[in-house]
């Protein structure tokens, strides 16, 4: 490939970068250029850490670790939002039902909204934020501490021993912790509106069965998979490229999370218009 | 270390895989285990029926429908899930229909007898029967049919309406209130009528009950009479009542012959009255208008006051010619 520098001369080039014009248009292929070099990085990585999955006897030994520290440690936090947003859920079905809609679609609502989208949502951004900055501020200070050049010196692949076991937990334990967050979210809207609204059980029920489908279930579960294997992935790629001791650490541990987020609610967007639209009755 | 993390992470896995299968079954009411009957019944068409709809029996859920299918022939077979203790009506048909207002369908298993009276559903059942295990089916439209319909019939009163309005414009409106006008006074006077012709009925009547009492007092007359002639026939003097009889009939003819010719110069004369009053009439009301002399000496003063006037100057001149004829008479001899 001829680069063009070489067919212009020093001084018409040196000129042409003088102009305002020319620095946004710079400014412009610049973040492009970064852009999909970011994207690819990302697919490089995403398939290097696919190809050590082979090498179970690295990953092996430490998955169930992560997988506690990723899964089993992050259940409170999941639980926690979800019963809380299942009661504010049925207090706002209730309240924007009342006199129009009978109040047995609370059931409904709460059922839909809790296992179709605040549960994976709302569990992957609070998870983005706990495992996601673990991840990348664990690896980044093992970057910045050269431990990771250690590794690779006595023969170990980094995405062997490190990523894949951590991108393996996010990808099985989110899951599980979103189901969690399912039936916590659900059983504490049906309580709430049991005890603080004027709605029977047996209406609860009718309305939560009424459109009751096993494609709820495994929409929601799938979402949080993608999620998991979303948030670990950017947390390992941002800790790895981790420079610059401390502070890089930090940014490496804040871009994770905000790279994470805003790829949770773009892999949301991406899951209800392929998949969603597609199952519509 | 690593023992106990394989430990809490399978036991947390599988508690929550096994939790949300169990939440996911008792939602959906999966028939775990066959414990529940089945029922299949078959359609034309389903409708919005979904997999998961109640089904009713006696207004009391009894189960699920647990699948729908396409099959042969163009019937659409649903399969129900029933409650093991529940019992199916005799006869028993199945009735899609909607639940509710938003959308949702239920199953409606109801004996044959029960089937609401719509020619509709009454065809899709007959259809449907005969299929053998199969129950017959039928679907009542939706909301959104009865919707469509009803539009369709606003709009034909639309039409009617506006078709009205054409041919009913203000003057059919004038010739309507007319004839109502008319017909109100031909009532007016069918009921007069009707009253007056009551009247006469009721004269009629009474002069037909005075007409058989007549007949009823003439009847004991004759037989009174038929008495006494039985017992007068033998002395002649029933000779004697007829020579008198005649004797008065004749002289009644006279007397008729009299009192006619009276009648007949009763009339001319009664009509010498009638000219002479009608004459006199005409007269008065020449005098009243004030035509001719006297009607004019009667009606207008001044002709009263210039011959009064004259009268006086008439009266002054005979005294004047009295006092001093000479003024007036000269005679002269040569």
């Amino acid at each position: 490939m001829t680069n063009v520098s070489t067919l212009l001369p020093d001084a018409a080039l040196g000129a042409a970068r003088r102009l305002p014009s020319a620095r946004a248009l710079s400014t412009l292929g610049r973040v492009t250029r970064h852009g999909i070099e970011s994207v690819g990085g990302g697919a490089r990585f995403a398939a290097r850490t696919l190809g050590a999955v082979r090498d179970v006897r690295t990953w092996g030994p430490s998955a169930t670790l992560h997988m506690r520290r990723v899964g089993v440690d992050s259940l409170p936090i999941g639980i926690f939002i979800a019963v809380f947003t299942g009661i504010v859920l049925a207090l706002l079905a209730s309240y924007s039902f009342t006199g129009a809609v009978p109040l047995y679609f609370v059931g409904t609502l709460v059922e839909k909204t809790i296992t179709m989208e605040l549960a994976p949502v709302l569990t992957g951004l609070a998870l983005a934020g706990r495992v996601g900055a673990n991840i990348a501020a664990e690896l980044g200070t093992m970057r910045v501490t050269e431990q990771i050049d250690a590794l690779e010196t006595l023969g170990y692949d980094p995405h062997s021993y490190l990523v894949v076991p951590r991108v393996l937990a996010g990808t099985v334990m989110f899951p599980v912790v979103v189901g969690a967050a399912m039936i916590a979210g659900v059983a504490s809207g049906w309580f709430a509106s049991i005890g603080l609204l004027d709605i029977s059980s047996a209406d609860f029920v009718k309305g939560l069965r009424l459109f009751f489908s096993g494609f709820d279930v495994r929409y929601g579960l799938v979402k949080a998979g993608s999620f998991g294997f979303i948030v670990t992935l950017i947390g390992s790629i941002r800790g790895l490229r981790a420079g610059g001791g401390a502070e890089g650490v930090g940014r490496a541990a804040t871009s994770a999370v905000v790279y994470s987020a805003v790829l949770i609610l773009v892999l949301d967007a991406f899951w209800a218009v392929t998949w969603l639209l597609g199952s519509r009755p | 270390m690593k023992r106990t993390n394989d430990l809490l992470v399978g036991t947390i896995v599988l508690l929550v895989i096994l939790t949300l299968t169990g939440a996911t079954f008792w939602a959906k009411q999966t028939d775990i285990g066959d414990r529940r009957s089945k029922v299949v019944a078959r359609f034309r068409d389903v409708g919005n029926a979904r997999v998961g709809n109640a089904v009713v029996i006696r207004g009391v859920r009894a189960g699920t429908i647990e699948a729908i299918e396409l099959s042969r022939g163009g019937w659409v077979h649903v399969r129900m899930n029933l409650d093991r203790s529940m019992q199916l009506p005799g006869a028993p048909v199945v009735l899609l229909n909607e639940s509710s207002l938003f959308g949702e369908w239920q199953a409606t298993i109801t004996p044959r007898s029960a089937l609401p009276h719509d020619e509709t559903v009454q065809a899709q059942v007959a259809e449907s029967s005969g299929g053998g295990d199969v129950l017959p089916g039928a679907t009542l439209p939706d909301i959104a049919k009865l919707t469509a319909v009803a539009g369709q019939i606003a709009g034909d009163v639309a039409n009617v309406a506006e078709r009205v309005e054409v041919a009913f414009d203000e003057r059919a409106a004038r010739e309507l209130r007319s004839s109502i006008k008319n017909f109100a006074d031909l009532s007016t006077t069918l009921s007069h009528t009707v009253r007056a012709h009551a009247g006469d009925l009721d004269t009629v009547s009474r002069g037909l009950q005075s007409a058989v009492a007549s007949l009823n007092r003439t009847a004991s007359s004759a037989e009174l009479m038929a008495s006494r002639l039985d017992s007068s026939s033998a002395s002649g003097q029933v000779r004697q009542i007829v020579d008198d009889m005649s004797h008065a009939a004749a002289e009644l003819r006279r007397a008729t012959a009299q009192v006619r010719v009276m009648s007949e110069q009763l009339s001319r004369t009664q009509n010498r009255l009638d000219s002479f009053l009608s004459n006199g009439d005409s007269v008065l009301v020449k005098l009243n208008t004030g035509q001719g002399s006297l009607g004019l000496l009667l009606n207008d003063p001044s002709l009263y006051r210039n011959g009064d006037s004259l009268l006086t100057q008439l009266r002054g001149l005979v005294t004047e010619v009295r006092t001093n004829p000479k003024k007036f008479v000269s005679v002269r001899i040569f």
